[in-house]
């Protein structure tokens, strides 16, 4: 596995739950590392523990035993502010069902990150208007959620999770509730931002659509990897059969 | 921090139905403290007006004495240059007259039967020139000069018990100013109703002259001011009590709040049940909108749980509740003071009479006074009760744990 230079990595991570007398086993011993500008799904069925993982990764629910480091630091020795810091600084979340905030505008949405962290109102604009040209929403800044289409709100949250130009985008589930065409569209869009502005995704799915542009497939299941087709480690491999051949 | 205000703005509009019935309670409350405090209001002002004009005065000018011991006789802590005093104050700018009274007591009898009085002697025109004119049941005010008559009003209750009535004498008995006992035939030219019961029973009024003549002394119990305005009491007892020095007699000024020892205790009584009332409504709008904030709360459990995930700091979700909740309060307040205005104007409007409260002979007109004290308190008390009562689901929503909002369905 390759470890240096990982903007994530995850390393013997157990994450249960208690329930009634017993506890639910989500994540178990689980390592994984990821490199900056990695383009990188989650993949698995119901309950395999994706969304678990995301969770971790975005600090937002702290593993049982095992650590999380991200940018080399360990998320478990932060206090719950510093977590917060990270959260906002560094990492952009993508949502199934959007979450967007309703009584703001699309712009407002994808200010808010920009506004927690203390942009000015002159930087806040002019990021606003890149984020939501690089999600070709430029027209639609000044509409409410309930006026925009499904589609138009995952990009509009697309928009919110780059804006403040963090290290890392998640997205649990992010072509969930689109139809195809919307899904299509969204891909791309994630895809055409890992590759322009070199931002890493991990994104938690089971949508064939999104695998199928997908260079890096972690597979779960019952809170294990069961295959990782990392492209550089598949190229590792490679050049060792063919030394030992 | 425009946006923040914003966002807590357009989020208390967010449930309009449920924002309509918080500004209907809010508004409620404040409107109903305005009703009860206006009314209150013009109750202790038409008390402190009826209380001035009844003979009280907006300032009173004793010998300093009159404080210090009790008299051996009556009229021994009386001024004696009282017309001097009196042309001196009556200079000071919003002083409409000074009035020059003896305050005694003595015995009345219709031959038949006797009472104790408590007599007050006046320069009948002056009083009615300051607007202190007794209010009549029958018959008329002294006259300054009489047809060697000695002319006297009496009280309702007087009248009834002695069984006189206008046109009828009377005798009076008093101690002279060397303890002498004297007396003095009157004649009855009007029968006073003061709206006091217990000052009607004892009621008497003569002449000044009459009063020295049966006294026997040249002296006058106190000065009475009157102004006005009776807002300007203050600044024109600050403006007469240099005067007061230098006199051969020491004087002192008392302002009529503090001789109005009835006035103060009503005050108090009627200022203690407002209290409650307040205290009431505080609640009632503490408890109802801890409600409807926690449903809030529950409502936008994903919403929080995405904020808190974005990095925003636990503490500006306590403040975005708490900033909802205020704004809610000030816009409730609004609604009250408007919708209690204008009820007020309405039963002003209306002509509302009420019987007669204990200790007073007369009804009284019903009216709400537009306060503008009684409105900032009001909204200050519900904009304070809603903060208050967004704490607690201001304090759950910080606290809840992300993974578990963001899964909140």
């Amino acid at each position: 596995m390759h470890t240096t230079d990982a903007l994530v990595r995850v390393e013997q991570v157990t994450r249960t739950f208690p329930l009634d007398h017993s506890a639910v086993t989500a994540l178990d011993g689980l390592d994984l590392a990821v490199t900056a500008g990695e383009f990188l799904a989650i993949s698995g069925p119901s309950g395999s523990g994706k969304s678990t993982l995301l969770n971790l990764i975005g600090c937002i629910d702290k593993p049982t035993s095992g650590r999380i480091l991200i940018e080399g630091v360990d998320t478990s020795r932060l206090s719950p502010a510093q977590t917060s810091v990270l959260r906002r600084e560094k990492i952009g979340f993508v949502f199934q069902t959007f979450n967007l905030i309703p009584v703001f505008t699309a712009g407002e949405n994808v200010e808010y990150p920009l506004l927690v962290q203390g942009f000015s109102s002159t930087e806040r604009r002019k990021r606003v208007a890149e984020a939501l040209e690089n999600v070709g929403l430029s027209a639609r800044a000044h509409h409410r959620p309930d006026l925009l289409s499904g589609g138009e709100r995952q990009r509009v949250a697309v928009a919110r999770a780059i804006v403040h130009r963090p290290s890392l985008v998640l997205a649990d589930e992010p072509t969930a509730n689109l139809d195809t065409r919307n899904a299509t569209q969204l891909i791309d869009l994630m895809r055409d931002l890992n590759r322009t502005l070199g931002l890493t995704f991990i994104f938690s799915t089971h949508d064939q659509r999104l695998l199928e542009h997908t260079p890096r497939i972690v597979r779960l299941t019952d809170g294990r990897i069961i295959s990782d087709n990392h492209p550089e480690r598949n190229r590792h491999d490679e050049v060792l059969a063919a030394c030992v051949s | 921090m425009m946006k923040f205000l914003l966002l807590a703005f357009r989020n208390v509009f967010r449930n309009r139905r449920r924002t309509v019935m918080t500004l209907l309670m809010v508004g409620g409350g404040v409107a109903g403290l305005l009703m009860v405090g206006g009314f209150f209001a013009f109750m202790f002002r038409g008390l402190r007006e009826s209380t001035i004009h009844n003979g009280l005065g907006h300032i009173q000018i004793f010998n300093a004495e009159h404080f210090q011991r009790d008299e051996v006789h009556v009229l021994d802590t009386g001024i004696s240059n009282w017309r001097q005093v009196a042309a001196s104050v009556r200079s000071t700018s919003h002083v409409r007259d000074v009035a020059p009274r003896i305050e005694f007591y003595g015995m009345l009898s219709n031959g038949q039967k006797s009472s104790v009085f408590m007599g007050s002697a006046v320069d009948p025109d002056t009083e009615r020139a300051m607007g202190f004119s007794p209010r009549l049941a029958s018959g008329r005010d002294l006259a300054t000069n009489s047809n060697g008559e000695v002319e006297a009003l009496v009280g309702t209750g007087v009248a009834r018990s002695m069984s006189v009535k206008v046109g009828d004498g009377l005798t009076i008995l008093a101690v002279t100013a060397d303890g002498a006992l004297n007396g003095l035939d009157v004649q009855i030219v009007g029968i006073v109703n003061t709206g006091f019961k217990d000052l009607d029973d004892r009621y008497l009024r003569i002449t000044l002259p009459s009063a020295q003549r049966l006294l026997q002394s040249d002296r006058v119990t106190n000065l009475v001011v009157g102004l006005d305005k009776t807002e300007n009491t203050d600044a024109v007892a600050a403006a007469i009590a240099p005067r007061l020095s230098g006199l051969s007699q020491q004087m002192t000024l008392k302002k009529w709040i503090d001789l109005a020892a009835y006035y103060k205790q009503v005050r108090s009584l009627f200022s203690g049940i407002f209290l409650f009332l307040g205290i009431i409504v505080f609640f009632m709008v503490l408890m109802a909108s801890i409600n409807t904030l926690l449903m809030a709360m529950m409502e936008r459990t994903r919403e929080i749980g995405t904020m808190l995930a974005m990095g925003t700091p636990r503490p500006w979700i306590v403040a975005l509740f708490m900033l909802e909740a205020t704004v809610t309060g000030a816009l409730g307040a609004a609604v009250g003071v408007i919708a209690g205005n204008l009820l007020g104007v309405a039963l002003n409007a209306s002509g509302l009479h009420l019987p007669p409260p204990p200790g007073l002979s007369v009804e009284m007109s019903f009216r709400v006074l537009h306060v503008p004290a009684l409105m900032i308190g009001s909204s200050i008390l519900v904009i304070v009760s809603l903060a208050l009562a967004s704490i607690v689901p201001a304090i759950r929503a910080s606290r809840l744990q992300i993974a578990e909002a963001l899964a909140h369905v």
